[in-house]
């Protein structure tokens, strides 16, 4: 320490104020005690600055354009032009990132939790530094969260310039639909933000070095999406690895090698997803004891807690899966757990969700995924093209499916691609964590006309009965 | 018919063999499974073992007071249906259950090691907050039989798992991540890996067992169970010293050695007396009060092995001079092993003496199920003031600790008060004799 440097005591210290971050300030306060947390940028984090939120928006207004533009086949007819204001967009998208933001702030403040603002770095198992611009100051905490979260990891043969080789961050905040854009890396960052600017109106290229679109996802809820992006007029090239890339002027030229043979595209931006990387590298872990997996993840265990007993890790910085609903339930756990309460890390299902078009969700174990954990599964599948709601919203691609167990006809697994499927996941998770049969779902009476009676058809195919389909003899 | 051989069951104790000390059955008796067969003593805890079959007892190859061997045949049952064999072979079996562990690869992206798999979880089958009563009850729940359709765990099945004492004795929150030593090269390893024992010079390990095992389970016991609150004083020495010197001589005379202890039984008994709660019990079960107009007096005693606790029976009607025989007699034979199982039982009190190897104040631990333990300390010679003069006087240090679920702080304090009182002023335990 610093001659003079007198380190301010804290209780509880959670460093990232994101999805993991402020829900765990505020559950260990809501449990009594008295938290700090403190973020090096705005409240609300990736998710809410530059991930989840934003894009959502802009995925939004890209949708009501085009429905807007196709609207003459369901009786709207158009006599103007329609037009894409890109700096008004962006105002309103940022307009609702402020609202979300400052309802994170009242939170927090109501919950009272002192929020600090600057970059810490552990300078003790007890102690961190605080530092902005003008100042630096150490704060002795008792527990310690540390949600710190990650950011897009850099292709070095395509490094971000914030111009024209861009990253999430810098593709939410365009002030021009790009005429033609390059995305490099098609999991599900590239592939929303593509298709939403494909929706705007540009040309879109998506160039994924395996094999697959959304690589990790049921090769059979793609096959639609790609389907979608065709129609769009995006182009998915796989098996595309890229070699070099170059700004000139106002153009990015991307030379890559597409099953074997070398290609060159050119974009006015190129925007790289590639992954994410976590912001585990600056704080100073190792010194501490702090123990990382070897891809720079921290280490914990059930409870959230790391090699030090009384730092926690939560959120992305923590590994497992990059998502934040996943972040803030262990951001409960953590808080938790340093109150003394047995709470772990326990879940049965895992919602995913992608918002292309259609949107993707799926959660619990694939058919195969059942057979590998010995299961005999029973799955049943029910398309929109059958419900009532989804041809009435002019949307009815696609379909639910559910896993079930043979004998018990419990529900394993879901796989969704189809209309606001990322809301109808939802259904699913809970049937699992309450260990419900088939059955269960069956005899809950789903609202009419709605999206969820898809659901209720597929339990009732598992059982061999729904009404709306023919069901298969056994 | 069948006939089965009831061998001696390891009683869970490491140990190789144990005294009977009480049959409650015999020769022509019919008896249910799991009736109380026999009282066994070992080391120092008394174990019921229950009858393994349901049938009649044929024939007994055990006396009471005979010492039994682990694994050999004392009794011979016919016993009911056909079932014997099969009693004999599942209490085997159950034992080698294994889990195989699913041969899943990681498919999380970031791999963080995480103590229970996902797989794992999946095949437990209960609702997420009858999940979250398990850990609050410490309860590992996949132990827990669950009742409902396709063996769906319910909160009642916890519950009833938890009235049942079958707590899990490793629950989750304990697992606590490996502390990492600051200069060891750090390498990424999972937390929750369980570390196999090995010898690595700087430690030793050895199993828990026999009297260390029994002091363990007592001292949790009572720990546990009965909310402990110490209370303390000190007192003026001077006379109770010169009583016991004098009277040291004349004990002399009739090979009586004497020390502190049977002085401060006394004051013990006198305060006692006056305050029966601390001579009590609280029958659990039954949600009652037990006061016991008897006074069993328990000598905590250091011996090789560990802790032993004497009792001295009736100890209101025995002498100074009979209290310090008998507790010297009991402290050898403590030391040798050679106390009766009826020795170490029974007591309503205990008193505690560190004294002779130094200490002070201490918070010594209630012998469950009694309700207060006397802990006395050294004798040492420190500046006090008497009538606004500072002098050296020889202070005696006594530590109270009781069970605050029959006794209050006013009371203990009061308690104390009066045990001191007695022995700053040994005249007035001679009024309280009988």
């Amino acid at each position: 320490m610093v001659v003079g440097d007198f380190a301010k005591e804290v209780d509880v210290l959670v460093i990232g104020a994101g999805p993991g971050g402020y829900v765990a300030a505020i559950r260990a306060a809501q449990l009594g005690r008295h938290v700090t947390i403190v973020d090096k940028d705005t409240l609300g984090g990736v998710c809410l600055n530059r991930g989840c939120i934003p894009s959502k928006a802009l995925i939004s207004a890209s949708e009501r354009y085009q429905q807007i533009k196709a609207s003459a086949e369901i009786g709207i007819e158009l006599t103007g032009e329609v037009q894409v204001n890109m700096p008004k967009l962006m105002s309103w998208k940022n307009a609702v990132v402020d609202k979300l933001t400052g309802g994170v702030k009242q939170l927090l403040k109501g919950n009272k939790v002192e929020v600090l603002s600057g970059e810490a770095y552990f300078s003790g198992t007890n102690t961190v530094r605080i530092a902005t611009e003008k100042s630096s100051q150490t704060y002795e905490f008792k527990d310690c969260i540390i949600a710190t979260g990650s950011r897009p990891a850099e292709l070095p043969i395509l490094p971000f310039d914030g111009k024209r080789i861009l990253s999430s961050t810098e593709a939410l905040n365009l002030q021009e639909v790009p005429e033609r854009l390059l995305v490099v890396g098609g999991g599900y960052i590239g592939l929303e933000l593509g298709t939403a600017y494909a929706k705007l109106g540009s040309q879109v290229t998506i160039l994924e070095g395996s094999k697959q679109l959304l690589p990790g996802t049921d090769p059979a809820l793609t096959r639609i999406v790609t389907r979608k992006l065709k129609k769009l007029g995006v182009t998915v090239l796989t098996d595309a690895m890229v070699q070099e890339g170059e700004v000139q002027g106002d153009q990015v030229t991307v030379r890559a090698t597409v099953k074997g043979t070398s290609q060159e595209f050119t974009g006015d931006y190129c925007l790289v997803a590639v992954g994410r990387k976590p912001n585990t590298d600056e704080l100073g872990l190792e010194a501490i004891g702090v123990q990382l997996d070897e891809r720079g993840f921290i280490s914990i265990d059930q409870q959230c807690r790391t090699s030090v007993k009384h730092i926690y890790a939560i959120g992305d910085c923590a590994g497992g899966d990059l998502l934040a609903h996943k972040a803030s339930y262990e951001g409960k756990v953590a808080a938790e757990a340093i109150c003394g309460q047995p709470s772990a890390i326990d879940f049965q299902a895992m919602p995913y969700v992608i918002f292309s078009d259609p949107e993707i969700a799926y959660t619990g174990l694939t058919e195969a995924e059942a057979k590998a954990e010995g299961y005999t599964p029973v799955v049943s599948r029910f398309a929109f093209q059958a419900n009532g709601r989804a041809l009435s919203m002019d949307n009815a691609d696609g379909y639910v499916q559910l896993v079930a167990d043979q004998e018990t006809k419990r529900v394993l697994g879901a796989q969704m691609v189809g209309p606001d499927v990322s809301s109808l996941i939802g259904e699913v998770v809970l049937a699992i964590e309450m260990g419900a049969s088939a059955e269960d779902i069956a005899l809950t009476i789903h609202a009419h006309p709605t999206l969820p009676e898809v659901v209720m058809e597929a339990a009732e195919g598992i059982l061999g009965n729904a009404i709306h389909m023919v069901n298969k003899k056994k | 018919m069948a006939t089965f051989e009831f061998k001696m069951p390891d009683v869970g104790e490491g140990i190789h063999e144990g005294e009977v000390v009480k049959l409650y059955v015999k020769e022509g008796d019919h008896v249910e499974e799991f009736d109380t067969f026999a009282e066994i003593q070992t080391d120092k805890a008394v174990v019921e073992i229950p009858a393994p079959v349901t049938g009649k007892v044929k024939e007994l190859r055990i006396k009471e007071g005979e010492v039994a061997l682990v694994g050999s045949v004392i009794a011979v049952f016919d016993a009911d249906g056909a079932d014997a064999a099969e009693a004999q072979s599942t209490a085997e079996a159950s034992k080698e259950e294994v889990q195989p562990a699913p041969a899943q690869p990681e498919k999380t992206e970031g791999a963080a090691p995480k103590a229970v798999s996902i797989e794992k979880r999946r095949q437990i089958l209960a609702m997420p907050s009858v999940r979250k009563l398990a850990r609050q009850l410490g309860i590992d729940i996949t132990q827990v039989q669950g009742t409902g359709k396709n063996g769906r765990i319910t909160a009642e099945d916890v519950e009833a798992f938890a009235k049942d004492g079958q707590v899990a004795e490793t629950v989750e929150p304990k697992e606590k991540p490996a502390e990492v030593t600051k200069a060891a090269p750090v390498s990424p390893r999972p937390i929750t890996e369980k570390t196999p024992i090995v010898s690595v010079g700087t430690e030793e390990r050895m199993p828990l067992k026999g009297i260390r095992r029994t002091i363990a389970k007592r001292m949790a016991e009572s720990k546990y169970t009965a909310p402990h609150v110490t209370v303390m004083d000190e007192f003026d020495a001077s006379e109770l010293i010169a009583w016991r010197k004098w009277g040291k001589e004349h004990a002399a005379d009739r090979d009586v050695k004497l020390t502190y202890l049977p002085f401060i039984i006394k004051a013990s008994i006198v305060a006692v007396r006056e305050f029966p709660m601390f001579n009590a019990s609280i029958d659990d079960e039954k949600e009652e009060i037990v006061i016991k107009r008897y006074y069993h007096m328990g000598v905590a005693t250091a011996t090789d092995q560990g802790l032993m606790v004497p009792v001295i029976k009736d100890a209101d009607q025995k002498t100074i001079f009979e209290l310090a025989d008998e507790i010297l007699d009991k402290a050898i034979r403590a030391r040798e092993m050679k106390l009766a199982p009826d020795e170490l039982r029974g007591s309503t009190f205990t008193i505690t003496n560190i004294g002779s190897f130094g200490g002070t104040f201490f918070t010594p631990i209630i012998n469950y199920p009694e309700v207060a333990i006397l802990g006395v300390g050294t004798i040492k010679e420190k500046p006090v003031v008497v009538d606004g003069e500072i002098v050296v006087r020889p202070l005696m240090y006594l530590s109270l600790s009781f069970d605050h679920r029959l006794i209050d702080g006013d009371v203990a304090a009061r308690f104390l008060t009066r045990v001191k009182q007695l022995l700053e002023n040994p005249k007035l335990l001679m009024l309280e004799m009988r």
